[in-house]
């Protein structure tokens, strides 16, 4: 029976298309990049190979540090404002015992919407003269109240941050959930006939037993904000004075503004490469500490 | 679980009004609303402003519009041009979601089902690396080889980089649904005379149809909202794909609020309306991904 399952020329014919395309689109663009990044090239006149000198470039950019600076500001928010909000909503929605369902649906409506439509309508949001944020300010806390969300260089980065969660956070809430609900029930009935108090079993027994799913969070968030781009680009474009600058669009503005491909390239690994290591300790992390029910 | 308590030794009357406060769920429903309406109420402001005239945004934000007058979404249709950039996002995604489905098909049958063990298993591993490269990082070389393979400013560019760039998480699920699949099934169509591409399409395909749903909702919802690469890779103005044109618009009209609003409601609407009907299969699909993952 193996004879009808080892045929070369099937074989051949389901692989070899998603290969080519794979290669072509994908690895050979991850192997140029890192070749492009050891070169001075305006992508015009010839290329000149300048060794690490565009790795040493960035330890000494401080726009790029910048960036980087960004990145981590994002993830820190990220971690620390949007989990903790994705867990306390998820606990709550599994504790209604009616209309599951539509709070479920009515948080995850924000993921559908595209990062480019979600950045409009905060752009729209956050009007100084007439945007809803403003006017709700007004009305709570009068005329001073009311802000340059995204021109005063010190707002812009949390009114992108809290965009970006209100868009984001449904669909971490979703995940977290199915986690919650897949607990069995008799561990939960075992604890409330041990007269443990719902906030001892949050914390003692549905956090360690969502631990998977809460590390699949962090993983998403790790890489999400380090190569966070869309939002940023229509919102702000890293202004104002590139107080929003991040890694992704710095490296864009580098290769298709200024015209240097080797330096943006260098960007893009350097993301690359430190995407890898974060993501590559946290796993690490996670396989020492596995749980069991 | 009241059974249980009634029959400890807690007395009645505190039983009675602990287990009263315990089972109400007013509080709950209370601060869950109040999430849902922070979440949904944005959406709600915005539909309000595209009835109203951009005075009437600024000056009675929070009444009613005094009519519901459509001149907004008449402008926004004609000078956004949506149609034209919702039929471009419609024929890219659906081209590059059905190519992607049919190659991540039959890669993960071949290297599931297929009796090349070693081979299949290096090209598996080889195809997952794709999972840990941000494609932010590869803009640049992608850009030169697109030009180069004169496919710039063609819709062809966008279909071939989507499905590639979906290929991976793809056949990641695929992969593990087909491994499932019992070989009884198998051993059955090939009594039945059937060689490995006729099992392909008569045995495998049939009963992997709630997979192959779940993948093409990810890839659809990935495909009609990406930004970025149809922003790089597109230039001329009729061929824009739904979230770069509406950035476009976005740029041209950041003052007409009452435009604005009616292009974003019209580009959320469909949607919408899409989520409203296939819930259980969107909110699975774009979560299957990071599940297993």
């Amino acid at each position: 029976m193996n004879k009808a399952l080892r045929n070369p020329y099937t074989y051949l014919a389901f692989i070899v298309p998603t290969l080519v395309l794979y290669c072509l689109f994908f690895i050979y663009p991850v192997i140029v990049s890192f070749i492009y990044g050891f070169y001075q090239w305006d992508g015009i006149s010839e290329k000149v190979f300048i060794g690490i000198d565009n790795f040493k470039r960035l330890i000494h950019d401080d726009v790029f540090l910048k960036s980087l600076g960004n990145n981590f500001y994002f993830m820190a928010f990220s971690l620390l404002v949007n989990i903790p909000l994705v867990f306390l909503i998820a606990i709550m929605v599994s504790k209604a015992r009616r209309l599951r369902g539509f709070y479920k649906s009515a948080v995850f409506v924000p993921v559908v919407i595209s990062t480019a439509t979600v950045a409009i309508l905060f752009g729209v949001l956050y009007n100084y003269e007439s945007g809803m944020i403003n006017q709700v300010l007004r009305m709570i806390g009068g005329e001073s109240w009311a802000k340059e969300w995204l021109s005063d260089p010190h707002l812009a980065m949390l009114s992108i941050l809290i965009a970006n969660a209100w868009q984001n956070i449904g669909f971490f809430i979703v995940l977290c959930l199915a986690a919650i609900l897949n607990i069995p029930k008799e561990i939960g009935e075992a604890a409330k006939i041990d007269g443990v108090n719902a906030w001892n079993e949050t914390w003692k027994i549905t956090l360690p037993l969502v631990r998977p799913v809460l590390f699949v969070m962090l993983l998403l968030t790790v890489s999400g904000t380090l190569k966070v781009l869309d939002i940023v680009q229509i919102m702000t474009n890293g202004g104002p004075f590139q107080s929003t600058e991040v890694m992704s669009t710095y490296a864009l503005k580098i290769g298709f503004r200024s015209l240097e491909l080797g330096y943006g390239s260098a960007i893009g690994v350097a993301m690359f490469i430190l995407i890898l290591i974060m993501t590559g300790i946290l796993q690490r992390v996670s396989k020492s500490e596995e749980v069991q029910y | 679980m009241e059974r249980i308590l009634t029959n400890g030794k807690i007395a009645p009357s505190t039983l009675q009004r602990s287990s009263f406060l315990r089972n109400s769920q007013l509080p709950l429903h209370l601060s869950l609303w109040v999430y849902v309406i922070i979440v949904l109420f944005p959406l709600l402001w915005l539909l309000l402003s595209s009835f109203k005239t951009n005075r009437e945004i600024t000056v009675n934000t929070w009444a009613l519009p005094s009519a519901f007058n459509f001149e907004n979404y008449k402008a926004a249709w004609e000078s956004a041009h949506i149609g034209q950039y919702a039929w471009n996002s419609l024929l890219v995604t659906v081209a590059a979601c059905l190519l992607t489905i049919i190659l991540s098909a039959a890669t993960a049958f071949a290297l599931s089902r297929m009796k090349y063990k070693t081979l299949s298993k290096r090209i598996y591993a080889f195809i997952l690396m794709g999972l840990l490269v941000p494609p932010g990082a590869l803009f640049i070389p992608l850009y030169r080889l697109v030009t180069d393979l004169h496919l710039y400013d063609t819709h062809q560019a966008l279909i071939l980089v989507y499905c590639t760039y979906a290929l991976p998480i793809t056949i990641f699920i695929l992969h593990a649904f087909m491994q499932s699949v019992p070989s009884e099934l198998e051993e059955a169509g090939i009594m039945d005379g059937l060689g490995a591409a006729g099992l392909f399409a008569r045995v495998i395909i049939p009963v992997s149809m709630p997979a192959l749903v779940t993948v093409f909702i990810l890839a659809f919802i990935g495909n009609w909202n990406e930004y970025i690469l149809s922003q790089l890779l597109v230039t001329t103005e009729s061929l824009r794909t739904l979230p770069t044109g509406m950035a476009t618009f976005n740029d041209g009209y950041r003052t007409n609020f009452a435009s604005l609003s009616a292009a974003v409601i019209i580009s959320i609407i469909p949607v919408l309306l899409v989520y409203m009907f296939l819930q259980r299969q969107i909110i699975d699909g774009m979560t299957a991904g990071s599940v297993k993952g």
